[in-house]
């Protein structure tokens, strides 16, 4: 009799204990994607740098894309210029907010585009070009630990918050000493895994650590990835003037 | 009566010389009977094909505001419409309810983008019916939910078979990423060959992939038992769908019906729409998409009209000249029936009715002429690229005439012959009997 009362009482005080520390990981888990999110932005200065960009595509072949890219994270703004292959010189992406225009110099004209777009064909998206935002968008479905590598890192399951989020599940991979994803996997609504996206490598550009190489793979196409790598990279202020139409107009004079 | 006897055993004298004439009527007769039976067949068959293509001759959407301010399409179950459809059912020949998405369709390392209509199977008989089968069976689609008819070329396309998957990739319809999977049950030719290939999925499934729900569509179409009341028709719906105290979207909304999302007018200025409550339909019919083609028609059906009445104007100087011969190898003729009492009016008679029975005659001839050529040239199908099977009817080029069009051109042929004829014939009546007896004619 005494001993069943004190399974009974282990049991009730496991069951009071463990939401406790659930609760306390779900929290620390949030503060990690906060930390993300956070790292990825370049509040109060500037960003520039050399994306190159290998498409592969099992039907199309190889693609070399170089792109110069201007960015500011006060006010969401983005310019992208591509500059390879040589026929789509002087196309452009500007973002301004919540618009994403893009500009095609052969017709001077600008089209309305979405971040939920995929950037020429590739496996990158618009909205790849900017700050992370798994903290706003994301809400926490379940964690666990993983080896990745060598690296130790958390495992979460992430759901959205609402269906404006283009990926309404993702999985991502985060270095528990240093809150970095190594790996993401994004998911349909239907829970099919649709794109994984890898971060081999990350550099501190002033007080923002982003990834200078990245790899993602459509996993819905076999065979089809695309390899994106940042050179080039700078910090340094770049004129108000770049960030319009105007520039995107001018620069292919 | 006699005048007329006189002027058909005229006509029946001088059989080479009526020939011609009437020949050159008749060639008149043929080409504008051609020109207006092929643009007549073209008109016919491209709204037809329209209709086909499109799933109907009157075409419901619906919009509405989601939570988020987004615009989307979608038609719930409602009232108003239902009551709509009973109230007007003697009109309605058939209408379905269809979802539709431009999706990538995946197949190992293939894709292809391509429209897909969710249609509810167990409702679309019509629709099976039509299809032509190259691979599979049907039957499935009415009891595997996720079984998709493919047009063959994009089966071609994606490398796949009857009986292995494909994935389709798209978005809801508030922008979210989506992914399912096809069991492809059967492949079908193109439909009618128009280059607007659809595949066809169960509506329940593709609802579920836009994330509407299984009773929810996006197109209501409707075949109409009679096509000239369509746009009766339709201001009937426009009206009825308008929700008291609303103002109607527009009184004649621009053109936008569009295949799988995209436009069929590309023409489509953005412009700020302030929020509103519920459905908003849009009702559009075949005569607005057929506006431009019928334009088309009518500038050729003009080209015709203005080469008939150039044919008919040489034919009428060749009746007049031939008249003037006629008089003059007829004046002792003439001479002779004046002698014996016929009267003025009689002589001109015996001419103007050589003038109508030449015409009727031509006419007759260049009809049945017309009719040969419609009939072989009706016959022989076609192996022409499908944009141009738009105009066609299953690979043949049809050809239609309007009972109306064929009796006004007799019309005017007759009239023309007539107003050739009438000189001459004039000049015949007021010849002296004795002038004309001592003529050396």
């Amino acid at each position: 009799m005494k001993r069943e009362a004190l399974v009974i009482t282990a049991v009730l005080l496991l069951l009071a204990v463990v939401p406790a520390v659930q609760a306390e990981d779900l929290s620390k888990m949030r503060a990690i994607l906060e930390k993300i999110d956070a790292q990825s932005r370049f509040d109060g200065v500037d960003f520039s740098a050399l994306l190159t960009m290998i498409v592969e595509d099992p039907e199309e072949g190889i693609e070399k894309l170089v792109v110069r890219q201007f960015r500011r994270d006060d006010g969401e703004r983005y310019l992208l210029l591509i500059q390879e292959p040589v026929t789509q010189r002087g196309q452009g992406y500007l973002l301004e907010g919540d618009n994403l225009w893009f500009y095609d110099p052969s017709s001077r004209q600008f089209a309305h585009t979405s971040l939920k777009e995929t950037f020429q064909d590739s496996d990158v998206r618009n909205a790849d070009f900017g700050s992370s935002s798994y903290a706003s968008s994301y809400e926490i479905e379940g964690y666990g630990e993983d080896v990745l590598g060598s690296f130790e890192t958390y495992i979460m399951d992430l759901k959205a918050v609402d269906d404006t989020v283009p990926f309404p599940y993702a999985r991502i991979w985060v270095t528990k000493d240093t809150n970095l994803v190594l790996k993401a996997e994004e998911y349909s609504l239907t829970r099919r895994l649709m794109r994984s996206a890898l971060f081999p490598k990350y550099a501190k550009v002033g007080e923002a650590i982003i990834p200078v190489q990245m790899i993602f793979v459509d996993e819905l196409v076999e065979g089809k990835k695309t390899q994106v790598t940042l050179s080039e990279i700078s910090t340094a202020k770049i004129p108000d003037h770049v960030f319009t139409k105007a520039y995107l107009e001018r620069v292919n004079r | 009566m006699f005048t007329l006897k006189v002027a058909f055993r005229n006509i029946s004298r001088q059989k080479k010389r009526s020939f011609l004439l009437a020949g050159a009527i008749a060639f008149g007769m043929l080409v504008i009977t051609v020109i207006n039976a092929l643009t007549g067949g073209l008109v016919e068959n491209i709204r037809d094909n329209f209709a086909h293509a499109l799933g109907g001759h009157v075409f419901i959407t619906g919009r509405e505001f989601n939570e988020r301010g987004q615009i989307i399409s979608k038609i719930r179950p409602d009232e108003r419409l239902d009551q709509l459809l009973a109230e007007n059912a003697s009109r309605i020949e058939a209408f379905t309810k269809r979802s539709q998405a431009l999706p990538s369709l995946i197949f190992g390392s293939k894709q292809t983008m391509h429209l897909v209509y969710g249609v509810d199977f167990h409702e679309e008989d019509k629709l099976l019916a039509s299809l032509v089968v190259t691979q599979g069976s049907l039957d499935p689609v009415l009891t595997l939910e996720n079984a998709a008819i493919l047009p063959l070329p994009a089966a071609e396309r994606l490398g796949v078979e009857v009986g292995e998957t494909i994935l389709v990739r798209l978005e809801t319809l508030t922008g979210q990423h989506n992914v399912g999977e096809l069991l492809v049950v059967a492949l079908v030719e193109d439909q009618e060959q128009f280059g607007l290939s659809a595949a066809y999925v169960s509506r329940a499934y593709l609802n579920g992939l836009l994330g509407l729900d299984p009773e929810e569509y996006q197109m209501l179409n409707m075949f109409l038992t009679d096509l000239g009341l369509v746009d009766e028709f339709t201001r009937t719906f426009r009206e009825g769908l308008v929700k008291p105290g609303e103002e109607p979207d527009e009184d004649e909304p621009e053109l936008t019906v569009s295949v799988g999302g995209v436009p069929l007018d590309p023409a489509q200025q953005q412009r700020r729409v302030s929020r509103w409550e519920g459905t908003r339909y849009r009702v559009m019919n075949i005569n607005q998409i057929m506006e431009p083609v019928e334009l088309a028609v009518g500038v050729l059906n003009r080209v015709g009209l203005v080469i008939f009445i150039i044919l008919l104007l040489v034919t009428m100087v060749g009746i007049t000249n031939t008249f003037r011969m006629i008089l003059i190898e007829r004046t002792k003729e003439i001479g002779t029936m004046r002698a014996f009492g016929m009267h003025r009016s009689q002589v001109q008679r015996i001419f103007l009715w050589e003038a109508v029975l030449l015409g009727l005659v031509g006419c007759a001839a260049g009809l049945a002429l017309a009719g040969l050529l419609i009939l072989v040239v009706g016959h022989w199908p076609l192996n022409v690229e499908p944009a141009l099977q738009f105009f066609l009817n299953q690979g043949r080029i049809t050809f239609r005439l309007s009972l109306g069009g064929v009796l006004l051109n007799m019309f005017l042929v007759v009239l023309t012959s007539l107003v050739a004829a009438y000189w001459p014939a004039r000049a015949a009546a007021r010849l002296s009997p004795i002038k004309a007896l001592s003529s050396n004619f």
